[in-house]
């Protein structure tokens, strides 16, 4: 029986020992466990509630949980210095051997900084953006709080297994990162929810040509479409990517011949204009003509979809011997720490600074209404992962989501513009 | 709290469209209390929502119904919603309704047999949706059996200390650090 990576996966994990197969349900066993910044709930609050009146008696390994606390990454408020310290507290009670609580960043990047995610594992973290691991390979996916609670007991957990759609990826990467542009393009023509409950698996001609920071972005964003599994084959540029970070042994997955997709989109990057979301959803897509000229007062690359090398530096290429647009606040903020060194030794920051953007410290504050709040009425264009009404402050404010580099364009002209005009040469 | 799934809902019905996020459902960046929450509560996209929503109403909405982040949807319960059904749910709103025993129901064509006001009925044994008034109706998709046991103990938290208690018992041990009273 032909299978689909999913179904590989989970074939693998299966409790049973049964081969799984789209639409069964399945216990699964789990490699590794990631909590950010809401472990308190899992770890500690309910516990109590289920009534374990001294808190989780247990974790079921604690070499696979890793914490890290990202989302308030300096505490913003004492409340939240008071649950990272409860969170510090329990972790050390149940002996977790994987803990980043003072170190700024997103914890996805870290996760795949630091080579805690190797490809061919089953991995849940209680965040939507787990699903981004399939970048490098892994059966990665968001799962809950209370589901979060029942891994770190049990180190197991339900899923249906998904049924698969094939994104057919071809054409030629250009001089610039076109990932988020891609993602808009395939949730503007098939839906916000072309793969509700899905795996998604990338294939095509354009693959190889893609960095990892690409397919992360991808990856990251599937949840964004509704992806269950993001999943990105294993070739020579994850091998170098995981095995700088890890000696842990893994065994890549890869799907059958023959196995069976409930659906295949293909997209030719090289007919693809640059697009962007309008507010409010991340299916309201138009190709970036169609939104020129629209006034901005804030631009915005960060986040676990583009807070990555890539992204930043094409920002500093492009703003060389340009400055940003007076009073415009271009917010930019790496993804870790990680990532703010490699741009800082790059020369980046010193570019962007010198230009009149705003580097933020790594983590999650720009994605959110935590970093640079928008007033009623004002407009950002943002790299960054959703435009939700409110999700940066008044709900009467617009966000645009965009790719690095019509961010970048947007920036400097102060409004939204094709930046094949804005930049010659592109 | 276990939830009875075999107890036949009815309820006013108050409709919403499609891909509704969780950041309309549970804004806790801005109100990070449960009283600021239900009154802010689907004010994004009706403002009228927090103030006029009554206990036992079914909130009846369209696709990808919770999509964003992972967020669970326990305002909408607090505010007396008895039951959602939409023509489909964002895998992890489903998941986190599941998983805190939130009465969730997946019908695709209920948008098209119901209208804001009416009433609905949500009957799981037979499952089955209708318009009470009207008589429309279409099918509900039933849980497999494990889901239907998570319901029944009240969430997912509840279901892994039953295991936890049953464990325990089968390995002779006390339930050490687990208040088998509750």
């Amino acid at each position: 029986m032909a299978q689909t990576m999913a179904e590989k996966l989970l074939t693998r994990h299966n409790l049973s020992g049964n081969p799984a197969r789209a639409g069964d349900f399945v216990e699964a066993k789990i490699d590794g466990a990631m909590c950010h910044y809401h472990a308190a709930e899992p770890m500690h609050d309910m516990a109590l509630e289920a009534g374990f009146k001294d808190g989780l008696p247990r974790v079921w390994d604690p070499a696979r949980v890793y914490v890290l606390l990202d989302h308030h990454q300096p505490t913003l408020s004492q409340k939240l210095a008071d649950e990272n310290a409860l969170i510090r507290r329990e972790v050390a009670r149940l002996g977790i051997q994987c803990f980043h609580d003072s170190e700024p960043g997103i914890a996805h990047q870290m996760m795949l900084d630091y080579g805690l995610v190797r490809p061919g594992e089953l991995v849940v973290g209680n965040d939507s953006h787990t699903v981004g691991y399939g970048s490098v390979n892994a059966g990665a996916t968001g799962i809950t709080r209370a589901d979060m609670f029942y891994v770190l007991l049990y180190g197991e957990l339900w899923f249906q297994v998904p049924e698969s759609v094939r994104v057919v990826l071809e054409g030629r990467q250009p001089s610039y990162p076109i990932a988020k542009d891609m993602i808009l393009y395939l949730a503007g023509n098939h839906g916000d929810d072309f793969a509700q409950g899905m795996s998604i698996e990338y294939s095509g001609s354009l693959v190889p040509q893609l960095s990892i920071d690409s397919r992360m972005c991808l990856s990251t964003h599937g949840v964004e479409v509704g992806a269950k599994f993001a999943l990105f084959g294993s070739d020579e540029a994850t091998h170098r990517f995981v095995k700088a970070r890890t000696d842990q042994p893994y065994e890549p997955l890869a799907p059958d011949a023959g196995a069976h997709y409930a659906n295949e989109i293909r997209l030719n990057v090289d007919e693809m204009p640059f697009m962007v979301a309008k507010p409010h959803q991340f299916g309201n897509v138009t190709p970036v003509d169609e939104a020129r000229g629209t006034r901005i007062n804030q631009a915005q690359i960060g986040s676990c979809a583009n807070g990555r090398f890539e992204d930043i530096e094409i920002a500093a290429r492009m703003l060389e011997g340009k400055k940003v647009a007076k009073g415009v606040r271009f917010l930019i903020s790496p993804a870790s720490q990680h990532v703010y060194l490699q741009c800082l030794k790059a020369g980046l920051i010193e570019k962007l600074i010198e230009a009149g953007a705003q580097v933020i410290t790594p983590g999650c504050g720009v994605c959110q209404p935590r970093v640079g709040f928008l007033s009623d009425g004002e407009v950002c264009i943002t790299a960054t992962t959703r435009n939700f009404k409110g999700r940066k402050g008044s709900p009467k404010a617009e966000i645009y989501l965009a790719g690095p580099l019509t961010v970048t364009a947007a920036a400097v002209a102060g409004e939204i513009v094709n930046p094949k005009e804005m930049f010659r040469g592109l | 709290m276990g939830f009875d799934l075999n107890r036949v809902i009815r309820g006013r019905v108050w409709k919403f469209g499609d891909s509704i996020e969780t950041d309309a459902i549970n804004p806790y960046y801005r109100y990070p209390t449960m009283d600021e929450l239900k009154q802010h509560t689907m004010e994004v996209y009706r403002p009228e929502f927090p103030a006029q929503v009554r206990p036992g109403d079914i909130l009846v909405a369209g696709r990808n119904f919770g999509c964003g982040s992972s967020r669970p949807g326990l305002v909408l319960r607090e505010v007396g919603i008895a039951a959602i059904v939409a023509e489909s749910v964002a895998r992890l709103f489903l998941r986190n309704s599941i998983s805190r025993a939130i009465p969730i129901f997946v019908a695709p064509g209920v948008a098209g047999i119901v209208e804001d006001g009416e009433t609905l009925e949500v009957d799981y044994p037979e499952a089955v949706i209708r318009n009470v008034a009207g008589g429309a109706s279409v099918p509900l998709r039933k849980f497999p059996p494990m889901i239907e046991q998570i319901f029944e103990c009240g969430g997912l938290p509840e279901f892994a200390r039953e295991r936890y208690l049953r464990e325990q018992a089968l390995k002779g041990q006390p339930p050490m650090n687990a208040d088998a009273r509750r």
